[in-house]
């Protein structure tokens, strides 16, 4: 789990895929049809030379570029500023704090760590798992704990479940409040070369 | 009823792709456009010369690209960016599932990979037919399980045992979406194992 906005990037990429779509075909078109693609080059010329007009009519004084080149300019600089808000939005949002809870006198922080520690410990002595990594990231009022597990192979995802059950319900009694849980049941180059449990 | 929501989002955003490889692709790509556009616009705004071709230039060259190319050429561009244009729209609407089963579960939200319950029904096959772990191969889909025994030469296996046996594992996972398994037993018997 982490903070991408799904929705924003499957938007973005259908904008995208339909501009490059309709790009294309007018390419086609005017590959395919002579007169389409002489209605290309009709259009393209008269609306290049009426930009170029625009461009001489606003010229900047004492200097070669117009008023209109700069504004392009904030333009492509607006867009590339955007397109790198976009590739820093994919991913994110994880966190060290598992809790926080604070009143007048102050405030009390629990760190990802003490659930790691303590459910890594506890799984340990379990021959099904394998590895197991805990991490935490941010949701609306508080935080989501994810559990990764490799699992053994042949491991009985039922049982990892009830001992993780076990674990989480005594993590929220510690804690005192019921947090958003992930628990992944993996398969991994370990599992494919650890041995399996014969007897299971 | 919150958790519950909770549990469903997180089951949904684990099990389908969020499209973030695509999108850094994307965004890079066009990234890299616009700022070969900002440098080639800064260097005609102070007079120098251009890196590979003038804003003017670009601008005349796309306005007469229609009859300035060669049919076939323009044809095939054509029909090269439409068709990446839609692989694009596909990958923005299709669900993009990634091969993880979700467990129903009151508390957390549970997700296990393919793997991980294709192993697990193969060691119960092999146990209910006594078998050993090489010779039952086990493969997981969307809906169907699949399970192909290969027994020893001579050694009859009991098929409903084992399809008794896989069911009552499968239905013991509470998956959010079952799935039906099939058993199929290979018709030459395996030597030496």
């Amino acid at each position: 789990m982490n903070g991408t906005r799904r929705g924003l990037n499957r938007v973005l990429l259908a904008v995208l895929g339909l501009v490059l779509v309709g790009a294309g075909s007018l390419a086609v078109l005017a590959g395919s049809n002579q007169e389409i693609a002489q209605g290309w080059t009709r259009t393209g010329t008269e609306l290049w030379a009426g930009l170029q007009e625009r461009l001489a009519a606003s010229r900047i004084l004492g200097q070669d570029g117009s008023w209109w080149s700069v504004a392009g300019m904030g333009l492509l600089v607006v867009a590339a500023i955007l397109l790198l808000c976009w590739i820093a939005s994919q991913g994110g949002g994880r966190t060290k704090l598992l809790a926080t809870r604070g009143d007048g006198d102050g405030t009390t922080t629990v760190d990802t760590a003490v659930a790691s520690q303590a459910i890594k410990a506890a799984l340990a002595g379990n021959k099904q798992v394998l590895a197991s990594t805990v991490q935490s990231w941010r949701v609306k009022d508080g935080s989501g704990l994810k559990i990764s597990l490799q699992a053994r192979k042949g491991a009985s995802p039922q049982e990892l479940v009830a001992v993780l059950d076990e674990l989480v319900s005594g993590l929220d009694a510690l804690l005192g409040e019921e947090m958003p849980v992930l628990i992944r049941i993996n398969a991994g180059t370990r599992s494919r070369f650890a041995r399996s449990e014969r007897v299971a | 009823m919150r958790q519950e929501a909770m549990i469903r989002r997180m089951g949904r955003r684990e099990t389908h792709s969020s499209r973030a490889a695509l999108a850094v692709v994307s965004a890079s790509v066009l990234l890299v456009v616009v700022l070969w556009l900002i440098l080639e616009g800064a260097l005609s705004m102070t007079g120098n010369g251009p890196l590979l071709l003038a804003p003017a230039q670009l601008m005349h060259a796309v306005a007469v690209m229609g009859t300035a190319t060669v049919p076939a050429a323009l044809l095939a561009a054509g029909v090269v960016i439409g068709l990446l244009g839609l692989l694009v729209v596909a990958a923005a609407i299709l669900p993009g599932g990634k091969p993880r089963h979700i467990l129903a579960n009151p508390r957390s939200a549970v997700v296990v990979e393919r793997d991980v319950l294709a192993a697990a029904i193969a060691r119960t096959a092999r146990t209910a037919a006594r078998l050993s772990p090489a010779q039952v191969t086990a493969t997981v889909g969307p809906r169907t399980a699949q399970l192909r025994l290969h027994p020893s030469s001579g050694r009859a296996v009991d098929v409903d045992a084992v399809t008794e046996a896989v069911d009552k594992e499968l239905s013991g996972y509470s998956l959010a979406r079952p799935l039906t398994p099939t058993v199929s037993v290979a018709h030459h018997g395996a030597v030496g194992i």
